[in-house]
Parts: C-alpha cells; sequence; structure tokens
C-alpha cells in the first residue's frame, strides 16, 4: 500500500487546494500540477528511453503560442488539445533527423533546437510587431485549476501506465542498449518517435493553460531554458525512474520556490544548481530510488 | 513556510512595539521595479522619485486617507527586468502580500504585460512611464496612463518640429525594443508625407555596443538631421560615438536619455542643441509645484531630476495621492475618483479621459545652454527651437 | 545592398568575429579531445573573464589588456582544479566514475545555472559595460574602434602561437597525441594525467582570456555566455573534434556566416543564424567539414 501511498496523497491533496478558497493557494496548486505534468512527459522520453532532452522548454513555449495566437479566434476546449496535436505533429516532423543524432549531441541538439525556436518565435512575432501578447478575459484561475489538476493526472498516468506496456518495455530496453534493442526486432524508430512526440501532447497544453493564466505571453519567457532546467533537477531529485519520482521532485521544489523566487531568485536557482549536482552524483534515482529501491518490481 | 512564522513572529512584535507610539496602521503600496536587469539604470530614477513622495508624504504627517492620516510603507520587490516576473510579482502583491495600493513597475513593456493582470483583479493603478498605442486598447477602468507621447501623436509631433527646423535629408535609427518600433512604424510614413527623404534607416538590438559601423554610415550620407529612437544606454553610445565620428547634424533627436542627470553629467556642452522627449521643465512658471519638485530631488539627490521618468513618475504620485485623499482605499471609489477628477501636479493640472491624459501634449525638450527648455509645442514654450552649432 | 556586401568595413568584421570564435573554440577543443567532455559551460568561462577584465578596470582601473591574464589565470586555475578535485578524484571510484560521464552535461549544466546565478548575485544582471580604448581608427575604407582591432589581435596572435606550440613543441606534440588515441598515448610514454591537466587548464584559461577581449566590446552581463557556448559547439564540429587547427578555420567560417547573414537578413537575425547553424551542423555534417577530425559517434 505504500507504494500507492504518493499517488493517493497527491490526488486527495489536488481535489482539496480549491476548496480552501485562496486564489493564492490556487497559484500554488497550478504551478505544482504544471511542475507535475511536465517532469512525468519528459520522462517518457528521458527517464525511459534515455535520450535525455535539455531542451524540453519548446513544447511547452509552442503550445503557449498556439493557445495565444488563437485566442478568441478558437474556443479552448479547441485550442488547448489542438496545441497538444500540433506539437505532436511538430516532433514527429522534426523526430527524422534530431533522432539520428546520438548520445551527448542529442542532448545538446534539444537545447538548441528550443533556442531556435524561441529566436524563430520572437522573428515571427517582430514581423507582426508584436512583442509580448497580452491576453484578456481569460478563464478564472479556478477553472484553470481543474484543467490543470486533469493534465497532471493525465501525465502521471500515462507515465505509469507506459510501464507496463510493450512500448515501455521497448523504451527501457532502448535506454539500456538500442543496437541490441534493435537486433532482437524492437522498431527503435517507431518507439523513440512515439516517445518524442507524447513527451511534447502534454507540455503544450500545460504551456497553453499557463498563458491563460498569466495573461501574458513572451518567448523569452515561454521558452525559457529554466524551465527544461527545472524539469530535469526535478525528476533527477524525485527519481526518474518511477511514476512517483516526479510528484515528490515538483512538490519539493515548487515548495522551495514558492519561498524564494520573490526576495532571493538567484540563491534559489544556485540551490537548484547545487541539488542537481548534488544528486547526480549521489542519489541518481533520486529520493524515489531511495525510498522505493529498484530492486524487485519496478513501478 | 519558515519565513512566513518568522515574519509573523516578528510583525507581532513589531506591533505590540507600535502600540505604546502613536500611528495608524500604515498605508501598504506595492510594487516591482527593475533593480538589476537591462531597464536598471531607467528604473533607478523610478525609484528615487518614488522614494522622494514617500518622504515629503511621511513627513507631513501621513497619506490622507479620506480625512485620516496614515504612515506610508512600500512593498517593493525587483523584477529583473523581467515582464514576466512583474506579472508574478503584482499578483503576488494582490493575492497573498494585499497590499492596500499599487505603484507602476519601469516602462512600457512592464506597464503592458501587467494591465490583464490589473483587469481580471479590478484593481486600479496610475501608470507612469508608459506609452503606446495599444493602450487604446485597454478598456478605461483599472490603468491610467499620464504620459502624453502616445507613438503616433508623438510621430507626427516630431516630424512637424524638424520640418520647421528646416530638415531636408534624415537619418532615422531605431532600437528594436517595441516602443521604439512602434514609433518607427508610425514616423516612417510621416517624413514620407513631409517629403523629408530617409537617406539612413537602421534598427540596432537593445545589447548593441558599438555602433562604428552605423555611424559610419551615417557620417558618409551626411544628412541635416538625425532621429535617434532610443533607450538610456543607448543614448548614450549615440552621443559618445557621434562625437567622435563627427556627425554634426544640425537637428539632433534622441529620444530617451539626454533628460537625465548622469547623461548631462558625462557630456556638459557637447549636449547643447539635443532634442529629446519630455514634457516638464521646472521653467515654466505656470506650473509652480515643478520648481518646488526640482529644488527637493536635488537637496535629496544632489543631482536634478530625470526630466521625463523622474517627473512621469511623481505625477503618478502624485495623481494617487490626491484621489486617496477624496475616496480613501476604496478600490471602486478610488476607480471611479481617478477617472472623473482633476489633478494638481508638478506638470500644471491633470485629467483622464478613457486611458489617457487629456491634458498634456506631446512635447520636447531642448537643451539649451545647460539648461532644459520646452520648445515645442509653442502654447507651453519657455524657449524656442535652436539649431545645433557645431 | 551590393555595395554594403562587398565593403571592407563587413569583411573586417567577419574576421575579427570570425577570430574571437575560433580562439573561444579552441578553449573547448582543448578541453573535448583530451577529456571527451562536451563542456556547455564553457561560455560561463568567457562571461566570467569579461567579469574579471571589467572589474579590473571599474574598481581598480588595471588596463583589460593586463586584465586578459587575471582572467586567464582565474579561469585556468578553476580548469586545475576541477581536473584535480572532480576528474582525479572521484574519477578513481568506478561509480561515480560512470554517473559523471554518463551524466556530465547535466551536471555543466547546473554548472552554468550556478555560475550564472552566483554572478548575478554578486554583480547584480544589470548590464555592465566600460570605455577603454575607444578612440576610432580608419584605415582603407575602414572604421574600427581601437578595442575591436586590439582584441582581435590578440586573440589571433594566441590562435597562432597554439598553432605553432602544438606542432612544434614536444608537448603540444603530446597533446595531439592524447587526442588522437589515448590509450596509445599512455602506452608510449607520454604523461596522460599531466597532459590532461594541462589540457583543461590551458582550455578553461582561454575561455577566460577570450572573455576579457570581448568585455572591451559587448554589454556584459551573467547571461552572456550562451551564445558563445553555440558558436564554440557549432566551430568544433565543423572543424572536426579535436582538430585544433581546423577549429581556427571553422572559426572564421561561423563569422563569416554570421556577419554577411545578418547583412544580408536584419540585425534580428543574428541568433537565428547562430543557433541554425548549431542545429544544421549537428544534424547534417557530423563529421565536420575539415579532414582530421572525428565525427560525432
Amino acid at each position: 500500500m505504500t507504494r500507492a501511498l504518493p499517488f493517493v496523497v497527491f490526488l486527495a491533496a489536488g481535489f482539496t487546494v480549491p476548496w480552501i478558497g485562496s486564489t493564492y493557494a490556487l497559484g500554488v496548486g497550478l504551478q505544482l500540477g504544471m511542475w507535475i505534468a511536465l517532469t512525468q512527459s519528459w520522462i517518457i522520453l528521458s527517464g525511459m528511453a534515455g535520450y535525455i532532452s535539455l531542451g524540453h522548454a519548446v513544447f511547452f513555449g509552442l503550445g503557449a503560442y498556439f493557445v495565444v495566437m488563437t485566442w478568441e479566434v478558437i474556443p479552448i476546449w479547441l485550442s488547448l488539445p489542438l496545441a497538444g496535436l500540433i506539437t505532436f505533429l511538430f516532433a514527429v516532423i522534426i523526430s527524422v533527423p534530431v533522432l539520428r543524432v546520438r548520445g551527448p549531441y542529442f542532448v545538446i541538439l534539444t537545447f538548441g533546437i528550443a533556442e531556435l525556436v524561441k529566436y524563430v518565435v520572437i522573428l515571427i512575432e517582430s514581423s507582426f510587431g508584436q512583442y509580448s501578447r497580452l491576453l484578456f478575459g481569460t478563464p478564472e484561475i479556478g477553472d484553470l485549476y481543474w484543467v490543470m489538476l486533469a493534465l497532471a493526472i493525465a501525465a502521471t498516468a500515462l507515465s505509469y501506465w507506459i510501464r507496463f506496456t510493450r512500448f515501455g518495455h521497448g523504451l527501457l530496453a532502448i535506454r539500456e542498449d538500442e543496437e541490441a534493442a534493435q537486433s532482437i526486432g524492437i522498431p527503435i524508430v517507431r518507439y523513440k518517435t512515439l516517445a518524442y512526440g507524447l513527451s511534447g501532447i502534454i507540455p503544450a497544453m500545460v504551456g497553453g493553460v499557463m498563458a491563460l493564466r498569466t495573461n501574458y505571453f513572451e518567448p523569452e519567457q515561454a521558452f525559457d531554458p529554466i524551465v527544461s532546467f527545472t524539469i530535469i533537477t526535478m525528476a533527477i531529485v524525485g527519481g526518474s525512474d518511477d511514476a512517483r519520482g516526479p510528484l515528490l521532485g515538483a512538490a519539493f521544489f515548487t515548495f522551495l520556490s514558492e519561498m524564494l523566487w520573490a526576495s532571493a531568485p538567484q540563491g534559489y536557482l544556485i540551490i537548484l544548481g547545487v541539488i542537481l549536482i548534488a544528486f547526480i552524483l549521489l542519489m541518481p534515482n533520486g529520493i524515489c530510488g531511495r525510498i522505493f529501491p529498484p530492486a524487485g518490481s519496478r513501478i | 513556510m519558515f519565513r512566513r512564522l518568522l515574519l509573523g513572529l516578528v510583525t507581532a512584535i513589531a506591533l505590540t512595539g507600535w502600540v505604546s507610539a502613536q500611528a495608524a496602521d500604515p498605508v501598504r503600496i506595492g510594487f516591482s521595479i527593475s533593480e538589476t536587469g537591462l531597464f536598471a539604470p531607467g528604473a533607478a530614477k523610478q525609484i528615487k522619485s518614488y522614494d522622494l513622495w514617500r518622504e515629503l508624504v511621511n513627513a507631513k504627517g501621513g497619506l490622507d486617507v479620506a480625512g485620516t492620516k496614515r504612515p506610508v510603507e512600500f512593498v517593493k520587490y525587483d523584477d529583473q527586468s523581467a515582464p514576466a516576473n512583474a506579472v508574478k510579482i503584482y499578483e503576488k502583491l494582490i493575492t497573498d502580500d494585499k497590499v492596500d495600493l499599487l505603484f507602476p513597475p519601469f516602462g512600457t513593456v512592464m506597464h503592458l504585460a501587467i494591465v490583464p493582470l490589473l483587469e481580471r483583479y479590478k484593481f486600479p493603478m496610475v501608470a507612469n512611464t508608459a506609452s503606446s498605442v495599444h493602450i487604446r486598447e485597454i478598456k478605461p477602468g483599472n490603468i491610467w496612463f499620464t504620459s502624453p507621447s502616445i507613438h503616433d501623436k508623438w510621430a507626427e509631433e516630431l516630424v512637424k518640429l524638424a520640418k520647421q527646423a528646416g530638415v531636408s535629408r534624415l537619418a532615422l535609427l531605431s532600437n528594436a525594443i517595441p516602443p521604439a518600433n512602434e514609433v518607427r512604424r508610425f514616423i516612417i510614413p510621416e517624413l514620407e508625407k513631409a517629403k523629408i527623404e530617409i537617406v539612413v534607416n537602421e534598427v540596432w538590438p537593445p545589447s548593441i555596443n558599438d555602433m562604428t559601423a552605423v555611424l559610419s554610415q551615417v557620417k558618409k550620407a551626411a544628412p541635416d538631421g538625425v532621429i535617434v529612437l532610443s533607450l538610456p544606454n543607448d543614448s548614450v553610445l549615440y552621443t559618445r560615438q557621434a562625437n567622435e565620428l563627427g556627425i554634426d547634424a544640425k537637428f539632433q533627436f534622441v529620444a530617451i536619455g539626454p533628460a537625465g542627470a548622469a547623461y548631462r553629467k558625462m557630456f556638459g556642452p557637447k549636449l547643447d542643441g539635443i532634442v529629446m522627449l519630455g514634457h516638464w521643465t521646472p521653467e515654466r512658471k505656470e506650473w509652480p509645484q515643478a520648481k518646488e519638485f526640482y529644488d527637493a530631488y536635488v537637496a535629496k539627490y544632489n543631482e536634478p531630476p530625470d526630466y521625463l521618468d523622474s517627473a512621469l513618475s511623481y505625477i503618478s504620485c502624485q495623481v494617487t495621492e490626491q484621489a486617496v485623499a477624496k475616496a480613501g482605499l476604496d478600490l471602486d471609489k478610488l476607480r471611479e475618483t481617478i477617472s472623473t477628477g482633476t489633478f494638481e501636479t508638478i506638470n500644471g493640472p491633470i485629467r483622464f479621459k478613457g486611458v489617457e491624459n487629456a491634458v498634456l501634449p506631446v512635447s520636447f525638450l531642448q537643451h539649451q545652454g545647460g539648461k532644459i527648455e520646452l520648445i515645442w509645442p509653442s502654447s507651453l514654450a519657455t524657449a524656442q527651437y535652436k539649431p545645433r552649432s557645431k | 545592398m551590393i555595395d554594403i556586401l562587398l565593403s571592407e568595413q563587413l569583411l573586417a568584421a567577419a574576421i575579427i568575429t570570425g577570430t574571437l570564435y575560433a580562439l573561444v573554440a579552441l578553449g573547448l577543443n582543448l578541453v573535448y579531445g583530451t577529456m571527451r567532455l562536451l563542456n556547455i559551460a564553457h561560455g560561463e568561462l568567457v562571461m566570467l573573464g569579461a567579469y574579471v577584465a571589467s572589474s579590473g578596470y571599474n574598481y581598480f582601473g588595471i588596463s583589460p589588456l593586463v586584465g586578459v591574464i587575471g582572467a586567464g589565470v582565474l579561469t585556468g586555475l578553476m580548469g586545475a582544479a576541477v581536473y584535480i578535485f572532480l576528474f582525479r578524484n572521484l574519477l578513481v571510484k568506478p561509480e561515480l566514475s560512470r554517473r559523471l560521464e554518463a551524466n556530465s552535461l547535466l551536471i555543466f549544466f547546473g554548472a552554468i545555472v550556478i555560475l550564472q546565478n552566483i554572478v548575478a548575485l554578486a554583480f547584480t544582471g544589470t548590464p555592465r559595460g566600460y570605455r577603454y580604448l575607444d578612440g576610432v581608427i580608419h584605415f582603407g575604407g575602414v572604421a574600427l574602434t581601437e578595442n575591436r582591432l586590439a582584441g582581435f589581435l590578440i586573440a589571433a596572435a594566441i590562435c597562432l602561437a597554439t598553432a605553432i606550440f602544438l606542432r612544434a613543441s614536444i608537448v603540444g606534440v603530446a597533446i595531439k597525441a592524447l587526442i588522437q588515441d589515448r590509450r596509445a598515448a599512455g602506452l608510449v610514454g607520454i604523461n596522460v594525467d599531466r597532459i590532461q591537466l594541462l589540457s583543461l587548464t590551458l582550455g578553461f584559461s582561454i575561455g577566460g582570456v577570450a572573455g576579457a577581449l570581448v568585455s572591451m566590446t559587448q554589454e556584459i552581463t551573467p547571461f552572456m555566455g550562451f551564445p558563445y557556448t553555440m558558436a564554440a559547439f557549432v566551430v568544433i564540429i565543423l572543424g572536426g573534434l579535436g582538430n585544433l587547427v581546423g577549429g581556427i578555420a571553422a572559426g572564421l567560417v561561423l563569422g563569416f556566416i554570421q556577419i554577411y547573414g545578418v547583412a544580408l537578413t536584419s540585425p534580428q537575425w543574428n541568433s537565428i543564424l547562430l543557433y541554425g547553424a548549431f542545429v544544421a551542423v549537428l544534424v547534417l555534417r557530423p563529421q565536420g567539414i575539415m579532414r582530421g577530425g572525428r565525427g560525432v559517434r
């Protein structure tokens, strides 16, 4: 039962927050949901398949951009899923050249792509004479919270469920030894592409929700490398081999951030960096790796 | 978590200490300012105005809140020149810190970023260092722009001034930052209408550090007028490198920066003749508060105020102050009062129509013999435009 | 348009930019070639060098041309420290060593964030600049500020000296040998440990030196490092990983691409060209376009 405890606790907390009746609490809850959803999606590609993405913010930003551009043109209940779909297609299309690059080069390539897309969006915006977009009349924070909760639950469910599928096992095999996996007949190209695409859908929708929440879109912020960096840190600290890892990692850093982001923003990031490095060297399986050791049945 | 506990404890102790003293509850005014980052040099002048205002108000016994005087306290955060941070901070100020009033951040970009937020929470705020045609798209109600320099009007007036100054061949240089770019979009067709030939047309990134290439072009083209749509940093760079390369057009307009103290200190007499954006000057006798503000500022900071940003920031404080005196801290009443009232400021009387300043026209200043005079429009001018002699 | 493209001003700018890129990449290449480390924090060394030089000038009045030495020493010491404490000690433990190599990129990413924010905390994120040697020199049809010229000359000198060093001195040859085949180098009696220490120190140091040079001509912020990292990677891949001389040529190529690209389009394309080159190079030509390098395996 203890194995399922984190899921239960987070689910319960997720449904309780709105009843606290504080806008501030809803804001924090939204943040937490966002990070959980982002990190779980990241794990599908980087934790399970071992293709570490240093530029995951690109999906977040694309989703946000799509929602912002179609604001008041398409209703939200349509634009959010569409954002996810379009980002999925984008990921699949660029995966053709991108996934051919292996190892550490893939990692830095993902970073480069995120930055490139960012500057392209800046250029597009500038050609429209825009710099940032303001959204008026977006949904109440309470409503957005439910959407984000749904996304977080979906991402966690996906991350959990995948491990039981053939697809998931295939990804793990790819991570361990790609050539061997190929030689035993695993369709590595198809699986990698699918993982890449899947890891982008929910982040795109999350990006859209956040754009609606802040009423403000700016490429520098939507495609911020710090978003990518935070995702990785949460995954490593929480544990990237487990669907519970992101829950713990996200919770830890969301609360740390709430205390520090306004008064000591640089201090917060320094702590983030130090913790990341410490965990990589000392506890690479994250907190989850400690509490729920991987030996035996892996969730 | 801990911090909150500690804060609560400290506040409790402080409050008990307060009881033995006299005071009423302080009025908490929240804002974020760019203490670091790209906008920091500009924002520095704004915070100085804010601090001066708070000092003067507290010296008089506090802010008049519909009859009761209460001391003013600032709740301030650094947005690090990132508009996204400003959005988060203002939300925190409203929902977590629960401040009584809001003051604006620095700059057009920041102002616009928080407008939807103000709408969402229905929190009124008087703006200062911002101007953009986009403000007309904003439903009036929670923000009022004190700056008269809306970009399309500004562009129009500037071209009129240039035409009157006899400019026929012009170099148009601009920072890529959106407000500057906006002016540029309006100025180009105006220049064409006025039959002024644009001989050089360049845009540079905000982080530019060397203008030699661009300015060599300008020197070669030898225009008789140069318009530089710049921020404080590139204004400095432009002036210095233009002097070095010997650009001596008789009409030189440098948008933002030359009205500030540091700039004047750096260039001294070389500034003479430079025209810039601004609508305030202590030289105008019809605005008695102007000289008072000037003197108070110099007394406190040992340097003159920036004629654009320092003045605007102080004006927004004054409007807020006078509105609160009438309406108290009730947000709905405040909104009503600001929308309909007339306010006596260091820039003369001000009132708003919708979101715009209904009284002040677009104006320009010029450095003349060590002083800054208002040269346009003639209805407000304290001196006539003089071409640069070089 | 054509006369701008053919102008000597643009040519000079391209050569100068290219040389600086070559210098930055040289440092990265030394580190990668000998230790197979993709140091994505390399741009932060440039940033640190810039801060050393500008602080030296702003607070102590020390000329940045002298500050170059200080910057090089500081970052060089950092390189030595990283090698001695991180690699020499940690790599002894097989468990940690495995984790290190697998995750070195993430560790460097963490280092980037830490470095950027420590500097931001110490110096604030407000951009700094200073004026030094900013008289304008004219020769031919070219107008240059003196500091750009100085930066270029010093960068070119270092690149040249390094090229000669690698060819002519025994230590230089040893470095090349190590880059080529580490195990074989050890077998022929090269003190691998010492050469690695030297390479890391030198590589980091060159990064700092480059930073000091660019500090004279550009705005200095804690976040100025990324573009240099990107440029360095483009250059070392184009020139062939580990091919130090090829990297110098590739640096010039990148300088040309960027300067002429911007002239043909607009300053807003600056970053797109840089990052676009980065992505393209990784995706399309992993072997590099110069001979003598090893590909992206």
